[in-house]
């Protein structure tokens, strides 16, 4: 985020870069410190978990090597085909989705309203809690089948299904809750509206251009990387869903598989079913997937994202 | 410069959040063992809520005032949680000591070496005073891996003050078919107006299907660990539902939340949204409770019209000793308190049941609340009666819950007839046995 706010104009910036570059370099290193640190702790999961993708584990006596059966299995899966669908669905519909939301709940904020700070607050909170246990069950109560939802359709003389319980509704159901948590990528969109120079928008204005015409040559420009970053981090994340789906189904990915996460099915798999090696290969096969996507988004990145200078 | 710098961070911080994508090993609770003083420190494990924990407590201080050099060390949580806390404490290599123990997992870590062989150990642990069907519940061929922490079998309750309200007469409890179970939810239904559905059971617990498959004259688990019900049988369990749902004795398709919590407080019974429902029994008095105190407790209907008995004496979990536990001696010591000693019995009552042993479950039995006396009769007298024996959940039984839940999940919303859900059914349950 330091780097996001740093003030964009600087005269004598030339005169005094490398100082400057020096400075930056270890402030940056000093926020990253908390990760490297990480990593120490995590390389070694990491080589397990790798050498365990490999094996027949269930937990109980000790791994057996097993060449690429998980492999082969995973291939075979109709389960984890199903899961990693829900993944796919869920990523693809609710990350444009709330990203849409964050950045027009943003622009609106941005335009000066009364009492920002308060609707920021407001707006973020979804964020802070949305994958917390209480507030999925609170949804579970909102769209359940006597819920709050069904008892205002009722009025109308419609009943309606369980949101929840419905295998045709529940991924639609956890989406919305996705998209509800728009506050993250909303305060970032925020902080990134008052970097674009108002003197781009009075330029545009006195050329004749529409208010239309300004969010698409110059909002949007100049805010590409922003949604990049949002882009990426939301995917990533979506990718990773796990507690929505858990506590919605209470565990079991249902009703019928249609929430049932790929992290979810990992879970199943790896503690349910004491089935850590096939676990472990699914956590790799992931891994694959979403850096792939990542790799994707940096390629199209090209093409959309526009750097100043 | 600049740019590469910013491009640089976002970067990163993408890359970042991807490391955190490869799953966390979880980390279980530690255990040491050896307390202060030279004692022996026990390390218990169990699943459960709160009261069971206080009644519990006050059977351990009774085993620890009378055996000082011995302490027990309890931990407890949601069965859920609970059972992925302990296979990584097994994984880890620090196991608890004494454990409840799932009765369809009892195999998968007795198959694997992880438990105590109990029948070696008959000096220590007296466990003459269970009858050979509860002992049963604890034995793989020769061995014996689990003790029944108390018996209970699955029952039918009817909230009668619902039935009187609408004036609908409930069925003979002993001697009730399944066809009288449709005829009566549907006629709740109608004398409520809809507003109260007649019955509902969770047609995807195992316990309930046994029962069904029992009746129709095949062990759900044979002998040698293999599913025996069949495609016909599980086809007829599927059909019976959906035909009282048609009818609307049964609540319609998404009516009910399967996990909208499995505690009685939050029941659709105790929220008067049906009149009837399946059970364990030794929760009979904590469901009595929430209802309002007019429950009643009847057998499964169908038990004098099958082919033979469905119902059987069950547990709802099995005390394990692990193999690796550094105090095995001191656990059995325990682990037999906990099954004879009639002061621990009765401090602990029957949150898990009555108590597995006969001798000891009489002896309580006058100290009981009526409702858990109710409960102790209708067990005692099962037990005494001649049941078709029932054999031990094989190697793979736990994953058949969801795969049951998944399947009749679509035969709820008629996404797949009740033939097409059984042949699936038999097919992945099979193939999950044999895996």
């Amino acid at each position: 985020m330091t780097v996001l706010t740093r003030p964009r104009t600087e005269p004598e910036r030339v005169a005094r870069e490398p100082v400057r570059k020096k400075r930056q370099d270890r402030a940056a290193y000093l926020f990253l410190l908390p990760w490297l640190i990480g990593i120490v702790f995590t390389v070694g999961p990491f080589a397990v978990s790798l050498y365990l993708a490999f094996t027949d584990y269930n937990l109980l006596t000790p791994p057996r090597w097993s060449g690429l059966d998980n492999v082969r299995e995973m291939i075979g899966d109709a389960t984890l085909h199903q899961s990693l669908q829900v993944t796919f669905i869920y990523t693809l519909v609710s990350v444009p989705l709330s990203l849409a939301a964050a950045l027009a709940v943003a622009m609106v904020l941005h335009k000066g309203v009364r009492g920002l700070s308060i609707y920021r607050s407001v707006y973020y909170l979804p964020s802070l809690l949305g994958s917390s246990v209480a507030i999925v069950m609170l949804w579970r109560y909102l769209f359940g089948y006597q819920g709050v939802v069904n008892n205002f359709l009722g009025w109308f003389g419609i009943q309606g299904p369980g949101w929840t319980s419905d295998p045709h509704f529940a991924l639609s159901t956890l989406i919305l809750l996705h998209v509800w948590t728009f506050g993250a990528p909303m305060v970032i969109f925020l902080a990134g509206l008052k970097q674009i120079p108002v003197m781009y928008y009075e330029a545009a204005a006195m050329d004749g251009a529409s208010p239309w015409r300004q969010f698409r040559s110059v909002t949007l420009p100049l805010l590409s990387p922003i949604i990049f970053f949002n882009l990426v981090q939301s995917m990533i994340a979506s990718f990773q869903t796990f507690t929505q789906g858990y506590v919605m189904s209470g565990g079991t990915g249902g009703p019928a598989e249609s929430t049932l996460f790929s992290n979810l099915y990992l879970y199943q798999k790896g503690f349910g079913e004491l089935d850590m090696g096939y676990a472990s290969s699914m956590a790799w096969l992931l891994l694959m997937i979403i850096a792939g996507f990542t790799a994707v988004n940096f390629l199209a990145a090209r093409y959309w994202v526009f750097y100043e200078n | 410069m600049n740019t590469v710098n910013r491009r640089g961070a976002l970067k990163l911080a993408g890359l970042a959040g991807l490391a955190a994508t490869l799953p966390a090993c979880g980390r279980g609770f530690g255990g040491k063992s050896g307390g202060g003083n030279g004692a022996v420190e026990l390390n218990m494990v169990w699943w459960g809520d709160s009261a069971r924990a206080g009644k519990t407590q006050k059977a351990l201080e009774l085993f620890q005032s009378a055996h000082p050099d011995i302490k027990v060390r309890t931990e407890y949580q949601d069965s859920s949680p609970y059972k992925d806390k302990l296979v990584t404490r097994f994984a880890a290599g620090d196991p608890p000591d004494l454990m409840a123990m799932r009765v369809d997992s009892l195999r998968e870590y007795a198959g694997r070496g992880a438990l105590l062989d109990l029948a070696q150990h008959g000096d220590k642990l007296d466990l003459s005073g269970l009858t050979d069907a509860a002992r049963a519940l604890g034995v793989v061929g020769q061995q014996n891996f689990g003790v029944p922490s108390g018996l209970n079998t699955v029952g039918y309750v009817v909230d009668k003050a619902l039935t009187d309200k609408y004036g609908v007469k409930i069925p003979d409890g002993n001697t009730w078919s399944w066809a009288d179970l449709a005829a009566f939810a549907k006629q709740v239904t109608q004398a409520s107006g809809g507003k109260v559905y007649g019955t509902n059971f969770e047609v995807w617990t195992i316990a309930n299907l046994i029962v069904w498959t029992r009746q129709s004259g095949e062990d759900f688990y044979t002998a040698d660990g293999k599913l025996g019900a069949t495609v016909a049988t599980v086809t007829n369990w599927f059909a019976t539902v959906q035909k009282m749902r048609a009818e609307r004795g049964f609540p319609p398709a998404g009516f009910i939340d399967p996990n909208g919590g499995a505690s009685p407080a939050q029941s659709y019974l105790a929220k008067k949204s049906i009149a009837s429902q399946i059970i364990p029994t030794n929760n009979f008095l904590n469901y009595n409770k929430v209802c309002g105190g007019q429950l009643q407790l009847l057998r499964m209907p169908g038990e004098t019209q099958g082919t033979r008995r469905g119902q059987s004496i069950d547990t709802p979990a099995l005390w394990s000793v692990a193999a690796k536990s550094k105090h095995p001696q001191e656990t059995l010591t325990l682990l037999n308190f906990l099954v004879n000693d009639v002061s621990g019995a009765k401090a602990a009552g029957t949150t898990r049941g009555v108590p597995a042993s006969q001798a000891v479950a009489k002896a309580i039995a006058p100290d009981l609340e009526p409702d858990d006396q109710r409960a102790t009769t209708y067990l005692t007298d099962l037990q005494n009666e001649k049941l078709p024996p029932s054999y031990s959940y094989p190697i793979g039984a736990s994953k058949l819950t969801n795969i049951l839940k998944s399947i009749s999940t679509e035969v709820e919303f008629g996404r797949k007839t009740p033939a097409a859900a059984a042949t699936q059914f038999v097919t992945e349950a099979t193939k999950a046995l044999t895996a």
